[in-house]
């Protein structure tokens, strides 16, 4: 008993001792609280210039109330901001700084003022070479992406589309399957089947694998299409004198059909890889981070609509070289016909 | 067993149907070397079809092909059910006799001289020098050497014709197959064709040509036969045949339209 009454005691003191700060703390305070309080209620009925005059009674006090001065100020500068008369609120985060230097809140203030008080071009710019290394990273992915589908799902569907065209019922079979499943479903939920379904199944993909994959089979299904027609599109006499002259079926493939497809299939397989430019954005949901995906985490990191822009014009860019690297394409490719 | 009258083609009872319709009815048909047979008929009457026939790009189903004296182009099952020899066979068989089409047929996008080269180069696998040469040597035969490095689509129909010509000619076959080699060209152009047909025939090459020029047929050919409803209806000499003793009336009326 003796023991414990000696520590409450102590504890006791402390207590009393707080609570004593606190009241001489309200005491003071209590002024100051009224200020901020009628100074909201007229923020509230939306009267700045008044609550700013409320504001503007907290004075410098050096004293043990400098918090309520630095609030006041800040509060005053904002206000001011909102009325746009920057030099009046630069002033105010001014105020704070001549007595407390390092405020970081007044410094941040004021750039921010300094920022506001810029041409908006130059703001924009700013923003850009702030955005652009990130940005730059996410587009050489998004070009890796794209090579790596260009070179593959040629590949892929010219298998499809001979497999679709072969009189063997299994192989065409299974490539009519394979051009049903794929097209039929979107890609997002293909890719989504991918990187988070199959790991269910026991095979784990990693993003960069779920994506070129998911990517791969749903455009080798489209250009599969695309390449039975063209194929299917040359004349039968073709093939007949290939045969003619002694060609197999595939010699006569291979050195008389395809080629000629080239010229007949390079618009519609340009608009797939533009598309396709575009379709890599949604990698961005399997964790892969490409152009789409940092331009999301800037716009959401600095709230700033720049970084959209700014990956929209990417985008843009990329189609457009595309669509004129296509042009040339068929243009080459349809040089016999010239007379 | 190679004899020296022995049929370079002999042809036996060579049927063809497409469903119902038999296009080609049991047709005999025996080509020396060197003899140059035309057939003529009405359209429709399995001329084509004959002729592709003998070049395996349609699949027969009655009949024998025999070639330079073996049995061609059909092997029997199993089952006793004949079919179309292996397509490696197919593709060598082939190219020993060569065939011209209606439309030319040329590869658009490779040059007049690839064109020619095509054959022994993919087919018989060649060197490009060697294939150029024989190119070459073809082009020359049908006077087109200037043309070699154009494309197709800047020829004349009748050039195109003498291209698809020397494509065929230069697989070196044994046979020449002519599906209205003139049919789909301009009047003034057919000429320049059947100059380059005629001097083959003088170099001693076997052909059988379909066509609907009866001028060209009683000049060139050994032998006229006249085709209808799939079934040879006569034949002979062009001197019998255009000389009104025929009897037929059908073979009279339509060599009365045609003339
Ligand atoms: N692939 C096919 N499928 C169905 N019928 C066909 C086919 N090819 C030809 N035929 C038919 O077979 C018959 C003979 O045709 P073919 O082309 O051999 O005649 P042709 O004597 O060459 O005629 P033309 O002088 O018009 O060329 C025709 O009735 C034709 O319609
Ligand atoms: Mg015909």
């Amino acid at each position: 008993m003796r023991l414990f009454s000696g520590r409450i005691s102590k504890k006791t003191i402390l207590l009393f001792s707080c609570l004593f700060l606190l009241l001489v703390q309200a005491c003071y305070a209590a002024d100051y609280d009224q200020i901020f309080s009628d100074a909201n209620d007229a923020m509230g009925s939306g009267d700045l210039p008044a609550a700013i005059a409320i504001l503007q009674k907290v004075k410098p006090d050096k004293g043990d109330d400098s918090g309520a001065f630095v609030r006041s100020r800040m509060q005053i500068a904002r206000l001011q901001f909102a009325l746009k008369d920057m030099n009046a609120a630069s002033a105010s985060a001014n105020e704070v700084l001549a007595l407390y230097p390092d405020n970081s809140e007044a410094l941040n203030f004021i750039a921010s003022v300094k920022k506001e008080q810029k041409p908006r071009y130059v703001v924009f710019l700013e923003d850009c070479l702030r955005f652009l290394p990130q940005l730059l990273k996410g587009a050489v992915m998004t070009i890796t992406l794209v090579v790596c589908i260009i070179v593959i799902s040629p590949l892929g569907g010219l298998l499809i589309a001979l497999g679709r065209i072969s009189t063997f019922k299994p192989v065409s079979g299974l490539c009519w399957f394979f051009i049903w499943l794929f097209r039929g479903t979107p890609l997002l939920l293909q890719l989504f089947f991918i990187y988070y379904g199959l790991p269910s199944l026991g095979i784990t993909f990693k993003p960069f694998t779920a994506a070129i994959l998911g990517l791969g089979l749903n455009y080798s299904a489209y250009l599969g299409e695309i390449i039975r027609g063209g194929i299917q599109s040359i004349e039968h006499g073709q093939m007949e004198a290939a045969k003619a002259i002694g060609m197999s079926y595939w010699q006569a493939m291979r050195r008389v059909i395809i080629p000629q497809t080239y010229k007949r299939l390079m618009p519609p397989i340009g608009n797939e890889f533009i598309a396709l430019i575009k379709d890599t954005a949604l990698v961005s949901t399997i964790a892969m981070v490409e152009l789409m995906r940092s331009a999301d985490q800037m716009f959401n990191a600095y709230f700033n609509v720049t970084a959209l822009i700014l990956a929209a014009f990417i985008y843009l860019l990329f189609t457009t070289i595309f669509t004129f690297i296509f042009e040339k394409i068929e243009i080459r490719a349809g040089i016999y016909e010239n007379r | 067993m190679k004899t020296a009258n022995q049929p370079l083609l002999s042809l036996k009872g060579i049927t063809k149907r497409f469903g119902a319709l038999t296009a080609v009815n049991g047709v005999d048909l025996d080509v020396c070397p060197g003899e140059i047979v035309v057939i003529i008929g009405p359209s429709g009457s399995g001329k084509s079809t004959l002729l592709r026939s003998v070049n395996f790009l349609e699949e027969i189903e009655e009949g024998s092909i025999t070639f330079e004296g073996n049995e061609i182009g059909y092997v029997k099952s199993k089952h006793g059910r004949r079919h179309l020899d292996a397509p490696a066979k197919i593709c060598e068989l082939r190219s020993e006799i060569g065939m011209v089409f209606q439309h030319f047929n040329l590869f658009p996008h490779m040059t007049v001289l690839g064109n020619v080269m095509e054959g022994p180069l993919t087919v018989q696998k060649k060197s490009p020098e060697a294939a150029r040469e024989i190119a070459l040597d073809m082009l020359a035969k049908v006077g087109l050497s200037d043309k070699r490095d154009v494309y197709p689509a800047t020829l004349s129909g009748g050039q195109k014709q003498r291209v698809a010509i020397a494509r065929a000619l230069a697989m070196r076959p044994k046979l020449m197959l002519f599906d209205e080699p003139t049919s789909a060209l301009d009047p003034e152009l057919i000429g320049e064709v059947f100059d380059t047909i005629r001097s083959l025939g003088k170099e001693g090459m076997t052909m059988i040509i379909v066509t609907h020029q009866m001028g060209f047929a009683k000049e060139m050919a050994d032998r006229v036969i006249f085709m209808e409803k799939g079934s040879f209806v006569a034949q002979g000499t062009p001197e019998d045949f255009f000389s009104n003793q025929m009897e037929h009336d059908r073979i009279q009326s339509f060599l009365n339209r045609i003339m």
